[in-house]
C-alpha cells in the first residue's frame, strides 16, 4: 500500500514531527511540546495541512456545477467562503474556485466532488489536482501579518485584507494563494503554492518567523484554536 | 576620560553604563549612548580619519552621518559612520585611508605633491607610455582610501521587508510630528520614519526656551495615535516611482509603499569655504549643539563662532551656558540685524565681529586639530582682507547657513531652485502625492515647521479621501529669509580652502575645471569629483554653485543642480545582497536520490540526479548506468517534465494550432510526438501527447521549456478564444521512466491491472490503471531506445511507487539512472534535446524533424515560416557522427566542426557509447557534408583536430526494434 505523503514529509521527520490520525488522515500531531506550540500558534505558528483533502475545479461550468453539489460560492473573485461544515470555497477566478477541506471533522465535501469529476467534466467543470499539485500550509498568531510582510509585498494587514480575502500573488518569488480566515483572536493564513517548492517555502516561512518566535506546529493547535472560535 | 556636562546635558547617554573601547590602538571610555565619534570627542579627539586624496586629518562636520571625514573602520567592517555609529563594548576602531596610523600617516607626504595632483589629474596621467597602467594601478588602489574588507567574515544576516501605509512621513522632526499627528487624527495609517534614534529632530537638540514644551507634546501627540507607526534609527534613501520608498534599518530593508508621502527631510548645515576649513575640531553650529545636548560633551574650551545668521549667536550662547570660552562671534554680515539670539548674545557681553569672516584655520602644533584661527575683514562678495586678528581656539564653530535636504524629495520629481542671486535652493514643485514641510520646503522657524507639517498632513489626507484638490504645501518665502550675505566663500591664494571634504575638492580645481571648459554642472561634478563623496553634494552643491556662478558672473540658479538618485546616503551592501529568494522545485524523489549517493545537478529550477554514485566515479557510474538499461532495466526520475491537460470542446483544434503534427487521427489510448514552433518557426519545445479521452488530451514538455510553455499556450489561448481549458498540472505527478529489457516484468511483478502485453499496449500506447494500487498515467514510449514506460503517479505517492519498483525490480537488476546516463541513450538513439542539440534559430528542417510536421493542417504556429525557410533551403544540418579513432579525443559540445580553416559548424552532443565503444555525437554541417560517410574534422580541445564519419541515425538498434518489443 502506497500512502500520500506530504511534500515536506523529510523536513517535518527531521524537526520531531509526532504523526497521527486527524480529520481521516495521517498528519503531524505536535512537535513533541504540545504546550509550547499552544502559546506558539497564538504568537506565530506553521502547520503543514498538505495531507488534508483540497480539490479545485476550473472551467465555464464550474461555478454552475459547484453551486448544484451545494457549494456556496463568494461572489467574486479573491474571495473565501466558510461552508457550514467547516470547508472554504476560494474563488480563483470567475471560472476557478479551490475548495479546501475543513480541518477539524473529516472531509467529506472534497471527497464528494472529486467523485464526480467525470459529470464535472461534461458540465465543463474540469477538475485540478490541488492535492498534489499544490502545498498546504497555514500561519498562524498575532505576528503572522508581520512575518508575511518578510515575504510577500500585499498588505496582510487589517483592515487591507479583511478575513475572506484572497491574494494570489509572489510568496518568497513563488505563486502563492493566501488566504485570511477567521479562527477568534489570533490571525490565520492558509498558504498554498507548488508542491514541487514545498520545501523551499516551508524554509523560508522558518527563517521569516525566527524572529518572532515562530515554530512549527501541529494540527492538534489548530484544532484546539478552530473549536475555541467555535 | 574627561567629565561630562551636567543633565539635562547629554539626553542620550547613559552614565551609568562605561563603554570601553579601542581607537587606533588606545583605550577610550565612553557612555552607552554614545556615538564613536562623540565618545572620542568626549576625550577630545577630534580626528577620526585621513582624507581620501590628499591624506589631511580630518573629523566630523556636522556629526550627523553625512561626511567622508568621520569614516572608520572596524575589525569586520569598513567605512563606517563614527559618527552615527553606537559605541560598543571592546569595539575596535581604526582611522581609515592611512599608512602606519593616523597621527604618522606616512601617506601625508602626497600633500607634498599636491601640485602635480590637479583636478581631473587621473584623466591625464597614467596611460602613457602602453602598458604604464598596470604599475600605476598596485599603487593607486592601495593608496586609495576606502577602508579594507575583512574575507574571513562571516556574513551577518541581512533581510527586507514589506511595509504599507497611507501615508509615509519621512523625518521625525518638529514637521514630520505635526504632519503624521494631522494625518492620524484623521484615520490615515501613518508610517513615520526616523533617521535618529529619537523623535524629535532640532529640537532634541536646538536652543529652546526653557518653557517650551513643543517636543513632549508632539510626541504624546504621536503616541497617542494607534495609526501611526514609528520607526527610528531608519534611513529613507531611495523615493522611486509611485511612492515606492526605500527605508534601511538596521540589517533589514524595508520596501514601503505608501500612498502619499510627506518628506519633512530637515536641512544640513553647510560649511564655509576658507583656507584649511577641514581642520578637525571645525563643527557646524547643530553638530556643537548635538554634542551638548544629546552626548553631555563640551565640545571645546575656547572657541570661535563664524555665522552668517542668528543661529550663530544661538551656539554661541549655548557654548558659553556650558563652559566654553566663546572668543568671538565672527558675523560676514556687515550689518547683521538684531536677531533674537543676536540680541542676547550681545546683552550678555560676547564679543561680535560684523562683517569679518575667517580668512583662515590654524593647526593646533600638538594635535591634529584646531589652533586657532586669522578672522579679517570682509571686503566684497568672496573677498576679504589679508590681515587680521590671530585668534587661539580649540574649537570653531560655523553657521554658514542651513540648506534644504531635498535630496529625496529630487527623486521622487520635486523641484528645487536658488531664487533671485541667493545660492540656497528653494523648493518649487512637487509631484502628485508628494508633500514637504519644514526646513525642506524652506521653514525657518519651529512655528513654520508646525505650521507646515500640520497643513502638508490635512493637505495630504484631503488628497487620499479624493474630497478636495490639494495644494502642495509649499510656502511662500518670506522676504526677510533672502540673504543678506553672499555665499561665505573665501579663495585663499595659498589653497586649501575645500568645497568638498569628501573629495578633497578646493575652489582653484573647481574654477580650473570651468577654465578647462566643463562648464555644465554634470560634467564638472564628473571632471572634478565634486559632490561624488559619501555626502553627495550635501556639503558641497552650494558651495559649488557660489564658485562657479562666480567666475561665470552668473546665478546659482543658472548654473542649475546635479541630478539626485538613490541611494541619498550610503547603504551597507548587506541591505542589497542579503537574503533574496531563490526558489527550487525538488521532485518527490529528491529525498531518496540523496539518500543513494546522487550528484545532484540544476535544471531549471528543479534538482535533478546527474548520477548516482561519488565524483571521481563519475564516468563509471554513467557507464554502468547506461549498461544497465540496455541490458537488464533501469529507472530514472522525469517528474521534471511539464505536464499540460487540455481538456474541452475545442481541445484538439487547440492542439491543431500550437502544435506541428496533426492530432486528427490520434485515438483514445495512444500517444504522438508534440513538436512545438515559434512564429519564426523556430523549435522550442518537445514532449509527447497523449489522448486521454474525446476532448481531453495530457501532454509533457521538456523540463527546461515547461515553465515558459505554459504562459505560452495561455497566451495562445487568449488570441483565439477557443472553449478549451489548460491546466499545468507539473507538480501534481510524479513521473518515472522504468525502461530495459526486463521493464516489463518488473511492472508485472509489482501488480498492475493494465495489460502490458505487445499487443495489449504497444509501443507508443496510453494507458491510466493501477499499479502497486496506486492510479498511475502510463505511456508507453521510448526516449532510450528500451522497452519503457513513462509512469505518471500522483505526486504524493511517487516516492512509494519509485520504491515499491527499486524493491520489484531487485531480482532484475534493475537501478536508478541520471541525467548524464540518459543524455548518452537518448544519444545512442539520435534523439534531439530541445535547446541543447537546438538553438535561438534553428527549426525543424535543419534537425531532421520535418516528419513531424502536419502538412496539410491549414495552420499552425510557425508554418508558414517553416515553409519560407524550407524554399530558401539549408544552410546547415544536424547529422550524427562516429569518430571512428578510439585513441581520438572526445570532442566536447561546443567544439566547432572546420574545413579549410573556416567554421562550418559545432558540436551539440557528444559522449561515449560504453555499447557502441566509441566516440558519437550530433553536430551542425554544412548541407555538403551532411551525406552518411562523409568525413568531418571536429577542432577538440587544445586545438587537436578528429576526424568523424557522418552515421545514419540512430547509433543502436537502428530498426528500432528494441523499443518496440
Amino acid at each position: 500500500m502506497v500512502s500520500p505523503r506530504s511534500p515536506i514529509q523529510n523536513a517535518l521527520q527531521a524537526a520531531g514531527a509526532v504523526f497521527g490520525e486527524h480529520s481521516g488522515v495521517t498528519a503531524v500531531t505536535d512537535f513533541g511540546a504540545p504546550i509550547g506550540e499552544a502559546a506558539a500558534a497564538r504568537r506565530l505558528g506553521l502547520a503543514d495541512l498538505s495531507p488534508l483533502p483540497r480539490v479545485g475545479f476550473r472551467g465555464p461550468g464550474a461555478r454552475d456545477w459547484l453551486t448544484a453539489q451545494g457549494v456556496e460560492l463568494p461572489d467574486e473573485p479573491n474571495q473565501a467562503r466558510t461552508q457550514t461544515d467547516g470547508a472554504i470555497a476560494i474563488t480563483r477566478s470567475w471560472t476557478e474556485v479551490l475548495v479546501l477541506g475543513r480541518i477539524q471533522e473529516a472531509d467529506s465535501l472534497c471527497a464528494r466532488l472529486a467523485a464526480g469529476a467525470a459529470d464535472a467534466h461534461c458540465a465543463r467543470a474540469y477538475s485540478l489536482p490541488r492535492f498534489d499539485g499544490m502545498f498546504w500550509f497555514a500561519l498562524t498568531g498575532a505576528s503572522a501579518a508581520d512575518c508575511l510582510a518578510k515575504l510577500c509585498g500585499v498588505d496582510m494587514r487589517e483592515p487591507a485584507f479583511p478575513v475572506g480575502s484572497v491574494a494570489q500573488t509572489s510568496l518568497a518569488r513563488l505563486n502563492a494563494v493566501i488566504v485570511h480566515v477567521d479562527v477568534g483572536e489570533a490571525p490565520l493564513f492558509h498558504l498554498l503554492g507548488d508542491s514541487a517548492s514545498a520545501d523551499y517555502a516551508w524554509t523560508s516561512l522558518l527563517d521569516a518567523m525566527q524572529e518572532f518566535g515562530g515554530r512549527p506546529v501541529g494540527l492538534r493547535v489548530l484544532h484546539a484554536l478552530a473549536r475555541e472560535f467555535k | 576620560m574627561r567629565e561630562r556636562l551636567s543633565p539635562p546635558a547629554g539626553s542620550r547617554i547613559d552614565r551609568s553604563r562605561p563603554v570601553a573601547f579601542e581607537f587606533e590602538g588606545r583605550a577610550f571610555t565612553g557612555y552607552a549612548g554614545d556615538t564613536i565619534a562623540s565618545a572620542l570627542a568626549a576625550n577630545g579627539a577630534w580626528c577620526l580619519s585621513r582624507s581620501f586624496k590628499l591624506h589631511r586629518p580630518r573629523g566630523s562636520f556636522g556629526f550627523a552621518g553625512d561626511e567622508a571625514g568621520a569614516l572608520v573602520q572596524l575589525e569586520s567592517e569598513p567605512n563606517v559612520q563614527a559618527d552615527t555609529r553606537a559605541v560598543e563594548p571592546g569595539l575596535r576602531v581604526q582611522a581609515q585611508n592611512t599608512v602606519g596610523g593616523l597621527e604618522r600617516d606616512q601617506a601625508a607626504l602626497l600633500g607634498r605633491f599636491e601640485r602635480f595632483l590637479p583636478v581631473g589629474f587621473y584623466y591625464k596621467a597614467f596611460y602613457k607610455p602602453r602598458g604604464v597602467w598596470n604599475w600605476w594601478e598596485k599603487i593607486i588602489r592601495r593608496t586609495a582610501g576606502l577602508g579594507r574588507v575583512d574575507r574571513s567574515w562571516t556574513p551577518e544576516y541581512f533581510d527586507k521587508a514589506y511595509a504599507h501605509c497611507d501615508v509615509a512621513v519621512i523625518g521625525g522632526g518638529a514637521a514630520g510630528l505635526a504632519a503624521a499627528a494631522a494625518c492620524g487624527d484623521q484615520g490615515l495609517d501613518v508610517l513615520l520614519i526616523e533617521r535618529e534614534p529619537e523623535l524629535g529632530g532640532w529640537l532634541t537638540y536646538g536652543r529652546r526656551k526653557s518653557a517650551d514644551r513643543t517636543l513632549d507634546d508632539l510626541r504624546r501627540r504621536v503616541q497617542a495615535l494607534t495609526s501611526v507607526r514609528v520607526m527610528t534609527s531608519a534611513t529613507c534613501t531611495g523615493w522611486y516611482a509611485d511612492n515606492w520608498l526605500a527605508v534601511s534599518q538596521g540589517n533589514r530593508l524595508h520596501k514601503v509603499r505608501a500612498r502619499a508621502v510627506i518628506a519633512c527631510t530637515g536641512g544640513t548645515s553647510q560649511p564655509a569655504v576658507f583656507r584649511n576649513n577641514d581642520l578637525p575640531g571645525i563643527v557646524s553650529a547643530a553638530a556643537a549643539q548635538r554634542l551638548i545636548r544629546h552626548y553631555g560633551v563640551r565640545p571645546g574650551l575656547r572657541a570661535v563662532v563664524l555665522t552668517t545668521g542668528d543661529e550663530g549667536y544661538a551656539a554661541a550662547l549655548d557654548l558659553a551656558e556650558h563652559g566654553t570660552d566663546v572668543a568671538a562671534v565672527v558675523d560676514c554680515r556687515p550689518d547683521p540685524p538684531a536677531g533674537p539670539m543676536a540680541s542676547q548674545a550681545e546683552a550678555r557681553g560676547h564679543r561680535i565681529l560684523s562683517g569679518h569672516t575667517v580668512r583662515e584655520a590654524r593647526r593646533d602644533s600638538q594635535r591634529l586639530q584646531i589652533g586657532g584661527v586669522l578672522v579679517t575683514r570682509v571686503t566684497g562678495p568672496g573677498a576679504c582682507a589679508a590681515d587680521g586678528e590671530e585668534l587661539d581656539c580649540d574649537l570653531l564653530v560655523v553657521a554658514a547657513g542651513v540648506a534644504p535636504a531635498g535630496g529625496l524629495l529630487a527623486q521622487a520629481g520635486a523641484k528645487f531652485r536658488p531664487s533671485g542671486r541667493g545660492a540656497v535652493p528653494r523648493l518649487e514643485s512637487l509631484p502628485a502625492h508628494a508633500y514637504a514641510a519644514g526646513v525642506a520646503a524652506g521653514a525657518s522657524t519651529v512655528e513654520e515647521a508646525l505650521a507646515q507639517g500640520e497643513q502638508a498632513g490635512l493637505a495630504a489626507a484631503a488628497d487620499l479621501s479624493g474630497s478636495a484638490a490639494a495644494a502642495p504645501a509649499i510656502a511662500a518665502r518670506p522676504a526677510a529669509a533672502e540673504p543678506t550675505v553672499s555665499w561665505p566663500v573665501f579663495p585663499h591664494p595659498d589653497g586649501h580652502e575645500f568645497v568638498d571634504l569628501d573629495e578633497d575638492v578646493t575652489v582653484r580645481e573647481i574654477e580650473d575645471a570651468l577654465a578647462e571648459g566643463y562648464e555644465d554642472i554634470e560634467l564638472l561634478k564628473r571632471y572634478s569629483t565634486v559632490g561624488m563623496g559619501p555626502s553627495q553634494g550635501r556639503l558641497s552643491a552650494i558651495a559649488t554653485a557660489a564658485v562657479t556662478a562666480a567666475a561665470q558672473d552668473s546665478t546659482a540658479a543658472a548654473v542649475g543642480a546635479t541630478t539626485n538618485r538613490p541611494p541619498s546616503v550610503p547603504t551597507r551592501f548587506g541591505l542589497f545582497a542579503g537574503r533574496g529568494f531563490q526558489p527550487v522545485r525538488h521532485t518527490p524523489m529528491q529525498g531518496w536520490h540523496v539518500d543513494a549517493g546522487a550528484q545532484m545537478m540544476t535544471a531549471g529550477l528543479w534538482m535533478r540526479p546527474a548520477y548516482y554514485g561519488p565524483p571521481e566515479k563519475r564516468a563509471d557510474a554513467i557507464a554502468d548506468e547506461v549498461l544497465a538499461v540496455r541490458r537488464a532495466v533501469g529507472l530514472i526520475d522525469v517528474s521534471t517534465l511539464g505536464g499540460f491537460e487540455i481538456r474541452g470542446p475545442d481541445a484538439l483544434e487547440f492542439l491543431e494550432r500550437a502544435y506541428t503534427p496533426s492530432f486528427r487521427r490520434l485515438r483514445v489510448g495512444r500517444t504522438r510526438y508534440a513538436l512545438l514552433t515559434d512564429e519564426q518557426g523556430v523549435v522550442v519545445d518537445d514532449g509527447v501527447a497523449a489522448r486521454q479521452g474525446p476532448d481531453h488530451y495530457y501532454v509533457t514538455a521538456s523540463t527546461s521549456g515547461a515553465e515558459q510553455l505554459y504562459p505560452l499556450l495561455l497566451w495562445y489561448q487568449a488570441q483565439w478564444q477557443l472553449d478549451v481549458d489548460i491546466a499545468d498540472v507539473t507538480s501534481a505527478y510524479g513521473a518515472i521512466n522504468i525502461a530495459g529489457p526486463q521493464a516489463r516484468r518488473v511492472l508485472e511483478k509489482l501488480g498492475i491491472d493494465i495489460g502490458l502485453s505487445p499487443e495489449a499496449c504497444p509501443y507508443l500506447a496510453a494507458r491510466t490503471g493501477k499499479l502497486a494500487g496506486v492510479d498511475v498515467r502510463l505511456l508507453r514510449i521510448g526516449f532510450v531506445g528500451e522497452l519503457g514506460y513513462e509512469i505518471h503517479p500522483p505526486a504524493s505517492q511517487s516516492l512509494g511507487l519509485w520504491q515499491a519498483l527499486i524493491d520489484a525490480g531487485r531480482d532484475y537488476g534493475i537501478r536508478p539512472f541520471g541525467v548524464e546516463a540518459q543524455r548518452v541513450l537518448r544519444l545512442e538513439k539520435g534523439h534531439v534535446i530541445v535547446t541543447q542539440d537546438t538553438d535561438g534559430l534553428t527549426h525543424p528542417h535543419e534537425v531532421d524533424l520535418g516528419w513531424a510536421l502536419g502538412r496539410r493542417k491549414p495552420f499552425f504556429v510557425g508554418k508558414r515560416s517553416i515553409e519560407i525557410l524550407r524554399e530558401k533551403g539549408l544552410s546547415r544540418r544536424l547529422v550524427g557522427y562516429a569518430v571512428p579513432d578510439r585513441r581520438a579525443a572526445v570532442p566536447d559540445e561546443g567544439h566547432l566542426v572546420v574545413r579549410d580553416g573556416e567554421i562550418t559548424g559545432r558540436v551539440t552532443s557528444s559522449a561515449w557509447s560504453p555499447v557502441l565503444d566509441q566516440a558519437i555525437g550530433l553536430a551542425y554541417v554544412a548541407p555538403d557534408q551532411a551525406e552518411v560517410g562523409s568525413v568531418i574534422t571536429i577542432k577538440a580541445a587544445r586545438g587537436r583536430l578528429v576526424e568523424a564519419e557522418v552515421v545514419r541515425l540512430p547509433f543502436y538498434d537502428p530498426e528500432n526494434l528494441r523499443q518496440a518489443i
